[in-house]
């Protein structure tokens, strides 16, 4: 057919509109998500033309059709924290119009600040759920990360296109290795990775500390210890340097967690690498049986997930602060285990749970802020579309049970 | 026997129906059970047999149509009110407590005696009498798990007659059982019979139907397709109505002439299983390429272990397995793959196939990094799919699609898709552990032919197979396991299933004992 010469041209001109569009979006100037929907409308387009109408409309329905369980998940757990809020004496519609003005409009900035962190721990956590592994020390990890990355942000003096690729790959092959002690126990010993990982964990936060120290963190009377700012060659590119009407913290991480979540997506579909990680987390016996190194293949997933957590320190030490705070309450690996989960471990998912645990948080504060309503109900609705995730596998179990029951029902008549 | 003497009718079912939404899973069932006789319901698997007998045990509320037991209509709301009738079940699975007692299990949901006290004496003698009515002998006080499998369904049936059950139902009964045990079961359905019990037997074995029933009738989606006497009635016959097409039920094997050098030896071979215990006592063996070695044994005697060993997952204590010469113990899974070793395993879903991945991705399971199915690092999707494609085709696998997951697909398709991937790498030695379990005389005619193409190609064969049919009908010689030692040799023209069953039980140690 003609039209997959054209393959190339048309899958640039997708790629560009779709990454302009986002980086205008990003940087709050919102007509960026015109350039996104044609970037969409164009793939659905080729994906007609070369395979056909039929498969086009498919592919848009089964996309449609995805979106439909999160959000009425979402929209469920907002009519409940309505109701709450509403028997509480607060004014529910208020409160939710000043929630995502804040959090989609006015605060769009912190949201973006909020999720880029969130992605990358939560394809940590999603890519280890694929081995099935559960990877809950992605907190730690992210602490090795951003250790790692004010060490040598401090002492790194090098052009920007060549020491922030490699702060990031040093940082992340640093929490990745971090992972190398549970990884090797569980291979080896059985031990399992929830506890190892966790207490991993521990560890690291309180490591933290002594290392802002060890840097030459110091303390300013009531404010907790923090470094130095880091070399200004080192800091990501501001969204500000780009379009000067950007807010003036936005940076370019989430592009690069993005680019990431596309990255761990191919890995698991279309590399040999994926496909025993897959085989081994959804079937290990099978998965031996057939030859695949089972015990390697956990290994290298329990390190890669540590280099993915690794990602969300440095990102917020290169991108943001500039310098590392004693804090030993990031919480980016815990948020990391909701939006993961939320997403059903699928890394495109990833992005957008991340992007809305983003905006309820900041929504949420500037709610608190403006109408006076507490900001625990975004604690709530958080906790209510995670309780509903697991209703979702129970939804997903019954309709599983009403298949294969309907399945055994058509055989019957075989 | 039959219906030349006049006979009481006990059950029947007029018109019944059951739908489930957009499935009709029994149409228009009109079935007659006489007073002391046995009943066969003959059908493949999902032709409608166990939603008949649920309507009937009250699991189930048929969509029109009823049911009338000595001559009056009934309507049972579950299965006690059945068993309150005189209706008794004994299931595939037993629904046994294995740390309680015979008697206990027995009387379990019936215990006689006052208030909350249970009247064990009374109960002991009401079990120990109704064992000697029908000489069903069990001990009363023995725990569950200490008994073997024919003696637990034993147990089954007596729970049902100690319910007062005149109407027996027994679901796939001989399933788990030995030849012998067979034997004993068919002694005793029939001493129920004279004793006046009537007694549906639901099956898919041929040989089942011929050798104790009195009338048959078969199932096809959801209907009754055919009523014989089975004095009158060939096996042939029966399978074609059950089928609905001709069926080759004798494996067609043809003469040849094995020779030459063994392809796979083991020897001396010892295997620990997890409790520490030998589960493979100094085994030794050889399989020509070409020809078929049949395992016979019952369950647990080293099947599994010996399975395990041959691919590569479990490490050989002592001993060595060599293959073309070569000793591959000390190589992995995925090299003795490579060298032309092939499994097709007894357990599918569990070591055959990753149930949530695609059919095309379980096609190349275990050769997903070589070539043509990978580019650098990368899966070469595309050839994936032609390739599973094409195996779709040439192994007539029922699928939608080669990108639905493999979970989706029926037994029968599944066994094949593993079938397909093991038998298209080219292997010079195949193990083929419990091929046909659980599928329908279609299938298990079609994988049969399939490993005796493989014969053909001068592959060598290692079937290992609980079904003793199965192993006479394949293979060129027959071992036997018993507790993990190859404890005789057969030709499968110089001896028969009583013996081979004999040795399969530990026969020989007793004969050897008593001498």
């Amino acid at each position: 057919m003609q039209i997959t010469k054209l393959k190339p041209l048309f899958y640039t001109v997708i790629v560009l509109l779709a990454l302009v569009g986002s980086l205008m979006y990003f940087a709050s100037i919102f007509s960026g998500i015109l350039l996104i929907l044609a970037a969409a409308v164009l793939y659905f387009v080729y994906y007609g033309l070369s395979v056909g109408k039929g498969a086009s409309k498919a592919l848009a329905l089964s996309f449609l059709k995805s979106l439909l369980i999160p959000v009425i998940g979402v929209a469920s757990a907002l009519l409940i924290g309505g109701i709450i809020m509403a028997v509480t004496g607060y004014d529910p519609v208020t409160a939710y119009k000043a929630l995502f003005y804040g959090g989609l409009v006015k605060n769009w900035s912190v949201s973006v600040l909020n999720a880029a962190p969130l992605i990358f721990t939560g394809l940590s956590i999603a890519f280890a759920f694929k081995a099935g592994l559960f990877n809950i020390g992605a907190e730690g990890q992210y602490y090795v990360g951003a250790v790692v990355a004010t060490f040598l942000g401090l002492h790194f003096n090098m052009p920007a296109l060549l020491s922030i690729p490699i702060i990031f790959l040093v940082a992340g092959l640093l929490a990745a290795s971090y992972n190398f002690i549970p990884a090797l126990l569980k291979v080896k010993t059985g031990a399992h990775e929830v506890i190892t990982t966790m207490m991993f964990a521990q560890i690291a936060r309180y490591l933290s500390s002594i290392f802002i120290r060890g840097m030459g963190g110091s303390s300013d009377g009531p404010h907790p210890y923090v470094t130095d700012p880091i070399l200004k060659s080192n800091w990501l590119l501001k969204m500000k340097s780009i379009f000067p009407h950007a807010n003036y913290r936005v940076h370019i991480g989430i592009l690069i967690a993005i680019g990431m979540a596309l990255f761990v997506q191919y890995i698991l579909t279309r590399t040999k690498f994926g496909f025993e990680i897959r085989a081994v987390g959804q079937n290990k016996d099978a998965a031996r049986g057939q030859g695949i190194k089972v015990g390697r293949n956990i290994f290298i997933a329990l390190l890669f997930a540590g280099f993915l957590a690794g990602f969300s320190g440095v990102n917020q030490v290169l991108g943001l602060d500039h310098k590392l705070y004693e804090n030993l309450n990031a919480g980016y690996g815990w948020d990391g285990i909701s939006v993961a989960l939320l997403a059903s471990n699928n890394p495109i998912g990833v992005i957008f749970t991340s992007l809305l645990w983003g905006v309820l948080a900041a929504g949420g504060q500037y709610m608190s802020r403006t109408v006076q309503t507490p900001n625990s109900i975004v604690e709530i609705i958080k906790g209510i579309i995670l309780f509903l995730i697991v209703a979702k596998y129970i939804y997903i179990h019954i309709g599983h049970k009403f298949k294969n029951k309907k399945k055994e029902e058509r055989e019957a008549v075989k | 026997m039959g219906a030349k003497k006049e006979k009481r009718v006990v059950l029947e079912t007029r018109h019944v129906k059951k739908q489930f939404p957009k499935v009709l899973a029994n149409d228009d069932i009109n079935m007659v059970l006489y007073e002391g006789e046995i009943l066969s319901l003959l059908g493949e698997n999902g032709a409608g047999k166990s939603t008949l007998m649920n309507v009937l045990y009250g699991l189930y509320k048929p969509t029109s149509g009823e049911i009338l037991l000595e001559g009056e209509q009934v309507e049972f709301s579950s299965p006690k009110d059945a068993i309150r009738q005189g209706l008794g079940m004994v299931h595939q699975h037993f629904m046994l407590v294995d740390n309680l007692t015979v008697t206990e299990n027995i009387i379990l949901g019936s215990e006689p005696g006052k208030y909350d006290f249970i009247d064990y004496k009374t109960a002991r003698k009401e079990v120990v009498s109704i064992s000697e009515k029908y000489h069903l002998h069990v001990d009363p006080d023995e725990v569950i798990e200490n008994l073997s499998v024919g003696v637990q369904q034993r147990v089954e049936i007596l729970k049902a007659l100690y319910r007062k059950a005149r109407i027996l139902i027994l679901d796939e009964p001989t399933a788990v059982l030995t030849p012998q045990e067979v034997d004993e079961l068919f002694e005793v359905v029939g001493r129920l019979r004279e004793d006046g019990v009537s007694i549906i037997i639901i099956t898919h074995k041929l040989e089942e139907v011929k050798a104790i029933s009195d009338r048959v009738y078969i199932l096809k989606r959801g209907k009754i397709v055919g009523e014989r006497e089975t004095s009158q009635v060939t096996k042939e016959d029966l399978a074609n109505l059950m089928v609905g097409r001709e069926v080759v039920l004798t494996v067609h094997k043809d003469e040849k002439e094995v020779s030459g050098e063994p392809i796979l030896q083991l020897e001396d071979v010892v295997v620990k299983n997890q409790k520490g215990i030998n589960a493979l006592d100094g085994i030794s063996l050889d399989v020509r390429p070409g020809e078929i070695v049949g395992i016979a044994g019952v369950d647990g005697n080293g099947q599994s272990e010996l399975e395990e060993a041959l691919v590569g997952l479990l490490k050989l204590e002592s001993g060595r397995i060599l293959y073309k010469g070569e000793d591959i113990a000390v190589l992995d899974t995925k090299q003795r793959r490579g060298k032309g070793v092939a499994s097709v395993p007894a357990d599918r879903q569990k070591f055959g196939l990753v149930l949530p991945m695609k059919v095309s991705e379980n096609m190349v399971l275990g050769f997903h990094d070589e070539k043509p199915f990978v580019k650098g690092i990368n899966l070469a999707l595309d050839t994936i799919k032609t390739h599973s494609e094409r195996l779709v085709e040439e192994y007539d696998i029922r699928t939608p699609g080669v990108e639905v997951p493999a979970g989706n697909l029926s037994g029968g398709n599944q066994q094949k898709v593993i079938l397909a991937r093991e038998l298209s790498s080219d292997p010079d030695f195949l193990l083929v552990a419990q091929p046909t379990r659980g599928l329908d005389v279609g299938a298990i005619e079609y994988i049969h032919s399939q490993i005796l193409k493989m014969r053909e190609k001068n592959v060598g064969i290692l079937l290992i197979s609980l079904e003793l049919e199965e192993i006479f009908s394949l293979s060129d010689r027959i071992l036997v396991l018993y507790e993990g030692k190859i404890v005789k040799e057969f030709l499968p023209e110089n001896t028969s299933d009583k013996e081979v069953g004999f040795y399969m039980t530990g026969g020989k140690k007793t004969a050897e004992d008593r001498a």
